[in-house]
């Protein structure tokens, strides 16, 4: 009825407190740093989903990846990253993810989905890349996983070994070009952003990522 | 159906009023998740846990079974029944007999196992009466039939005597979920050391628990977090470090005239691959004290047999880093590759390494 009066009467502070419901909701999206918050459906990722980045080895998904941890990083998130070899420590402080609240697990041997499950309890953004194409059971305990614990789960994924389940969003590097002077600038990724449901529309974006300074930038 | 190890806890079935038995539970669900994160707790005392990962991991079903036993011992004191089968119904029933079912057998122990499983008194009369004494017989009766000649919560049952559905109706406690997640939240062990990087929040508890898990499965050396540390080349500048180890103190101020400017590369290897750089006429390319290249970097060899083409490169910057102690003379490169992947590769004692891919 509220909805209705031109005069809405105050709330008393008490229940007003108790009203969580919007705070809560708000705080179901993980934010997202430049250029991601504006082409991304609702600016952000909600917690409990799963992401999948796809690209051929090389060309760019493992900053792509990186880059969707850096607002949450910053606003005080952990992130995990699980069965990348050699991260570059150096471009993750560049990209602007903040490094004391990142674990790594880069060789997990033969046991990185237990690793990524044991993972998921304790940090909010989890990057897994899969050794080879992931199995569909392994792939859905995890995701059933993710959202029970309302973590975000980030697959990292090549055109060959696709994750075998649909993802709430996905992101596709469809082509990736350097911009060079006398040395490597900045590299133009053409990017294909798709949601499910209410967000389902495929958009085609190009960023570059990284920048000069090793960001990732609108372009 | 998935082959599950089973694990009856015959002390922790019974709720004590204290409230001790859902913390013990707790514990175990918490230490067999370190077996297998899938671990499920399906009732009071009876636990699951997917066997096909661990048993790879762990080299072989009998080391699992051999762990979770002494996990339980270890954890609550007790001893626990175990058992393997496909499929939560069977492998109670494989965990009462303390049996192993052979992969592929689970149909036919379930077959023979003797209707009063079902759980259901009136069933297993009248089931008796018709001279079906165990499972199998009662499975290959027609679904039409038993509609006809016993109640719907029978169709159920069917189902589960004829392997289509895993598990019985009542064999899981639905709740217990819901209040054991009221018990996640409280805080438990305060012995966790401290991070590397000093004060600690709420999120970092629950980071660091997750942290100790993955060290305890994985050993000490897996777990890894960054480390800022003084130096010019990008593997020098931050290094990972297993968790726990004591904080290098960076040298913040040291200058680092020559450094490679960002961006960085996004891997940046820890051992640095030796490959091989030729020019167009296919000679390796060699670079001088001097800092120059004998010719124009056409190919890299990745390997004896990935060769690629070099279509761009920047470079070499000499990094001449206290060279009068090291004896080092390093020099870097930048190259792009035919299918459009950017890598940093060093010049050193004569060998060109690839050092980083800004992938």
């Amino acid at each position: 009825m509220f909805a209705f009066s031109s005069t809405r009467p105050t709330l008393p502070s008490d229940l007003a407190a108790s009203l969580r419901p919007l705070t809560l909701a708000k705080s179901r999206m993980m934010p997202l740093g430049e250029p991601w918050k504006a082409l991304v459906p609702g600016g952000g990722l909600r917690r409990g989903s799963t992401v999948v980045v796809e690209a051929a080895p090389g060309l760019g998904g493992l900053s792509l990846a990186l880059s969707l941890l850096t607002a949450s990083s910053a606003n005080g998130h952990w992130a995990g990253v699980v069965g990348v070899d050699d991260p570059g420590v150096v471009a993750m402080a560049e990209l602007g993810v903040d490094l004391r609240r990142v674990l790594f697990v880069p060789r997990p041997r033969g046991a990185w989905a237990e690793s990524a499950a044991d993972l998921l309890d304790g940090v909010d953004l989890l990057v897994v890349r899969p050794p080879s194409r992931a199995a569909h059971g392994v792939a859905r305990k995890l995701m059933d996983r993710v959202r029970e614990r309302g973590t975000v789960l980030i697959v990292l994924s090549e055109p060959g070994a696709a994750w075998p389940l649909p993802a709430e969003l996905s992101f596709v590097v469809t082509e990736s070009r350097w911009a060079t002077s006398s040395r490597l600038d900045a590299r133009y990724l053409s990017v294909r952003v798709a949601g499910r449901g209410e967000a389902g529309r495929a958009s085609e974006h190009v960023v570059m990522l990284p920048n000069r300074r090793g960001q990732a930038a609108a372009t | 159906m998935e082959r599950l190890l089973a694990l009856w806890v015959e002390a922790l079935s019974s709720e004590e009023p204290d409230g001790s038995t859902l913390r013990d539970s707790l514990a175990l669900l918490d230490a067999l998740s370190l077996l297998c994160p899938f671990s499920e707790l399906v009732r009071l005392g009876f636990y699951v846990l997917p066997l096909r990962g661990p048993s790879r991991f762990f080299g072989g079903e009998e080391a699992v079974l051999k762990m979770a036993r002494e996990t339980v011992r270890d954890v609550t004191g007790h001893e626990a029944l175990l058992g393997v089968a496909d499929g939560v119904f069977c492998a109670e029933l494989a965990a009462r007999e303390q049996r192993v079912v052979a992969p592929g057998a689970t149909d036919a122990f379930r077959r023979a196992q003797p209707i009063e499983v079902l759980g259901r008194k009136d069933l297993a009369t009248t089931c008796r009466r018709l001279g079906l004494y165990t499972l199998g017989p009662f499975a290959d009766l027609e679904v039409a039939r038993v509609g006809e000649r016993f109640n719907k919560h029978a169709l159920e049952l069917h189902r589960v005597a004829r392997g289509e559905l895993d598990e019985l109706v009542g064999q899981r406690d639905l709740r217990l979920g819901a209040r054991l997640g009221h018990l996640v939240g409280e805080p438990s062990s305060k012995h966790e050391q401290l991070g590397l990087f000093g004060q600690r929040g709420a999120g970092d508890e629950r980071a660091f628990a997750a942290a100790h898990r993955v060290r305890r499965r994985l050993g000490a050396d897996a777990l890894l977090v960054a480390s800022p540390r003084g130096g010019r080349a990008p593997e020098d500048r931050a290094t990972l470090v297993p968790w726990g180890s004591p904080l290098v103190e960076p040298d913040a101020k040291a200058p680092w005239p020559g450094q490679i400017r960002s961006p960085s590369p996004v891997t940046s290897l820890a051992h640095p691959v030796a490959v091989r750089l030729h020019d167009q006429h296919d000679a390796p390319v060699l670079m001088s004290a001097r800092g120059t290249l004998s010719g124009e970097p056409a190919t890299l060899l990745l390997t004896s047999y990935a060769r690629r083409t070099v279509c761009w490169y920047a470079g070499p910057w000499p990094l001449v880093e206290r060279w009068w102690v090291l004896g080092r003379r390093r020099a870097y490169l930048q190259v792009v590759l035919s299918l459009g992947e950017a890598m940093l590769l060093s010049a050193e004692s004569g060998r060109w390494w690839l050092v980083g891919i800004y992938d």
